[in-house]
């Protein structure tokens, strides 16, 4: 019996060894494998952006002070701070202190954010935000300032009062976007081209995001939808992604239901979308600003995130604050 | 969803019966899609199946306030030859599934509703279908299949909506669906099955814009043989037919955590 | 929403790099601090669900009578993707588990540490656990 659970943790170590041998050899293409590459193309001459991808990176939406001027570094300079980052992240989290003993029990077998700061047109990126030339959301308008003043935040007195992700509603750090984030693991998604539409399958939460390829209208306003209403059209070998329609219980960074977001997705390299948003929100932000980041080709499969079905810690939360209401009354 | 369900029925119903092949005539031959097999691309939706697989009249709602709004419809079934064929100890399972089925329903909570009930219940999906690929996505719960192409192997573990391992036999789409999570339902009426299922199902176009849809039933732990259902799935019509989400967990929250509520 | 997140993780503190480490739910809301636990037991039920494992251990009480308990996990996805499946910790295998039982006081815990007798770590730990960055570190 424990002889046979060795066995499979040696087989696991082993194949994370692959996998990770595999990520390093997709990282470091040589010039003459660029050069050779074309955009693979379908039959009606589109490119082909079909796959399994990941946007995993390390680089934050947001230029980290330390980096504040540069929004690339050298190899040299990234890989001091990739390593500071992945120690800290998968490295040993235990703590003498209980409740960050306690916070940290996700540890690094759980975890796929990958190593590496995202790289994009073979420079290393200290933000995903590349428009403000800080690397910084711009500033809320006073309106937003006032509406997010205003929301719930960290309390247990129903189901409702709890973040969309913790719900299963929809996944933590808008994974299904639009933008599509990456965050702490599971970032991974597949594309189906079809004439009429473009699917995009989202792990966490099992999410569809279905590009429309034969409609130029949005649909009426009275029509909101989590994942907001995309229509898709091709600018050259670039699939530009236009969004609306979102509800009032979405809000990235401080977005208003009338975001209006435009993806574009470009194959770039072998193994390579290069994947730009800029969002449009002058109810919320004093101006448009915009990101861009890799979305590499990954191993798969995706496998099935059924979050609701298991989301036991539900009732744990929400049982726990019932559990402390009346520990207070007596 | 009714009005689209009737508006839909009312329009391709009609068509259906005009298109169907008649004896004697040479088999329906589906236009191509980009992978050279019969394109399946587009949203379809059937019209029976998920208030009971078998035959049975119509049945008062079982919340007395919704009235005539959630009244069971009746139903000529979609069994070959009719009866389930449960083992005796397992047939009373099944009966008291369906007495409890306001409740016990999976469904009812909003989890994912597994193969093959996610291609009948009252909901569309879309196939996506292109040069290397096959999908299905439902408009249920975002409930989701990929179809590998390529043997998979044994799934690592059991999931919802299980692994599809899909082939053509000739025009017919084959669906070998393994690693099914033992909690799902085959419909409202309580019909269900072991973590033993394997579903095998065939995709097989009849008309334009009609598909025939059967699916297999394996599972030597709940039945004395192998059984098959099989009814017909209509391809969506209407200029701007596309799935608008149908993300119910928000509508369940109530159910399920409301007794959590602070007072 | 999504902001609400992003102000409770500032709340919370970032990490040194300033990446957040966000996960599905916060531990913190769900398991107490003050209930340290550390059991004994064998597993009697491996649950590879999202959007955490739970692993079910019967722990034998002094008095002889067997306790239940369930220890959280993370996503097994990326678990599955390495390799892991449903027979990879065998029903049967005796482990140590230590962690932080629930606010409700019902018999769940996190996960801190899963430990094998002969201390072998198992996948809910801190460290030799065979994730990916400690292989690449070992390759160095």
């Amino acid at each position: 019996m424990r002889h046979g659970v060795l066995t499979s943790l040696a087989a696991v170590a082993a194949l994370s060894a692959a996998a990770l041998a595999a990520q390093t050899t997709a990282g470091a293409e040589t010039t003459s494998a660029k050069k050779s590459w074309t955009v693979p193309r379908l039959a009606d001459g589109h490119p082909d952006l079909q796959g399994i991808w990941t946007n995993a990176t390390i680089t934050p939406l947001e230029r980290p002070g330390q980096f504040a001027g540069k929004a690339t570094v050298s190899d040299a300079e990234a890989a001091k701070f990739e390593h500071q980052n992945n120690d800290n992240l998968y490295g040993d989290r235990r703590s003498a202190d209980a409740e960050r003993d306690r916070d940290h029990a996700y540890n690094a077998l759980f975890f796929d954010r990958g190593t590496e700061l995202a790289r994009v047109d073979g420079v290393k990126r200290t933000s995903l935000i590349v428009d403000p030339p800080d690397g910084k959301i711009p500033p809320l308008t006073p309106e937003a300032r006032n509406r997010m003043g205003n929301r719930v935040r960290n309390r247990f007195d129903s189901v409702q009062d709890r973040p969309l992700g913790e719900r299963c509603i929809l996944g933590f750090g808008s994974t299904s976007g639009p933008p599509m984030m990456p965050v702490l693991y599971n970032n991974n998604y597949q594309i189906v081209q079809t004439p009429a539409a473009i699917m995009i399958l989202v792990e966490m939460v099992h999410d569809v995001r279905y590009i429309h390829m034969d409609r130029r209208e949005h649909l009426p306003g009275s029509v909101r939808l989590w994942l907001g209403d995309s229509i898709g059209h091709w600018e050259g070998d670039t699939l530009v992604v236009d969004s609306t329609n979102f509800t009032d219980k979405t809000s990235f960074r401080g977005s208003s239901p009338n975001m209006h977001i435009v993806e574009r997705f470009t194959r770039v390299e072998n193994g390579t979308i290069l994947y730009k948003w800029t969002i449009d929100d002058p109810e919320s932000f004093t101006r448009p600003f915009s990101a861009e980041y890799p979305f590499r080709a990954a191993v798969g499969p995706i496998f099935e995130y059924a979050c609701h079905e298991g989301n036991y810690a539900m009732p744990d939360i929400l049982g726990g604050a019932r559990a402390a209401d009346a520990k207070q009354k007596n | 969803m009714r009005n689209r369900v009737f508006r839909f029925s009312a329009v391709t119903a009609v068509l259906a019966m005009t298109m169907l092949p008649v004896a004697g005539q040479a088999p329906y031959r589906a236009p191509r899609g980009p992978d050279g097999h019969p394109n399946l691309n587009g949203i379809w939706q059937a019209l029976t199946g998920d208030w009971d697989l078998e035959g049975h009249a119509a049945r008062a709602s079982l919340i007395v306030e919704a009235g005539t709004l959630l009244a069971e419809p009746g139903g000529m079934g979609v069994v070959d030859g009719g009866t389930i064929p449960y083992k005796p100890e397992a047939l009373a399972k099944k009966k008291q599934n369906y007495d409890n089925r306001l409740s016990a329903d999976p469904v009812v909570k909003c989890y994912l509703p597994g193969v093959p009930r996610a291609t009948y219940m009252p909901y569309p999906f879309q196939i996506f279908q292109s040069d290397k690929y096959l999908a299905i996505a439902y408009e249920f719960d975002s409930a989701f299949r990929n179809i590998y192409l390529k043997d998979p192997g044994p799934a690592p573990v059991d999931s919802w909506m299980g692994q599809s391992y899909g082939h053509w036999e000739g025009d017919t789409l084959v669906v070998e669906v393994t690693g099914l999570d033992e909690r799902t339902w085959f419909d409202r009426a309580g019909d269900y099955h072991s973590d033993a299922l394997k579903v095998t199902e065939r995709y097989t176009p009849v008309a334009p814009n009609i598909l025939n849809y059967e699916a297999t039933i394996d599972d030597p732990k709940v039945f004395s043989r192998p059984w098959k259902i099989s009814l017909p799935l209509y391809k969506h019509a209407e200029k701007n037919a596309q799935l608008i989400e149908f993300k119910c967990v928000e509508f369940v929250e109530e159910l399920m955590y409301g007794k959590y509520r602070k007072k | 929403m999504r902001a609400k997140l992003a102000v409770l993780f500032a709340a919370a503190g970032l990490l040194a790099a300033g990446l957040p480490a966000w996960a599905h739910h916060a531990f913190a809301a769900e398991f107490d601090a003050k209930r340290p636990v550390h059991f004994t037991g064998t597993v009697t039920k491996v649950e590879l669900i999202n959007p955490h494992s739970w692993i079910h251990i019967d722990v034998k009480n002094t008095d002889g009578t067997v306790t239940n308990w369930m220890f959280e996990a993370g996503s097994p996805n990326v678990l599955l993707r390495r390799g892991f499946n449903k027979n990879t910790i065998a029903v049967g295998t005796e482990v140590v588990v230590d962690g932080y039982q629930s606010k409700d006081g019902s018999l769940r815990a996190n996960g801190r540490d899963i430990t094998l007798p002969n201390g072998q770590k198992l996948f809910l730990g801190s460290q030799g656990t065979g994730a990916p960055y400690e292989e690449k570190k070992e390759q160095q």
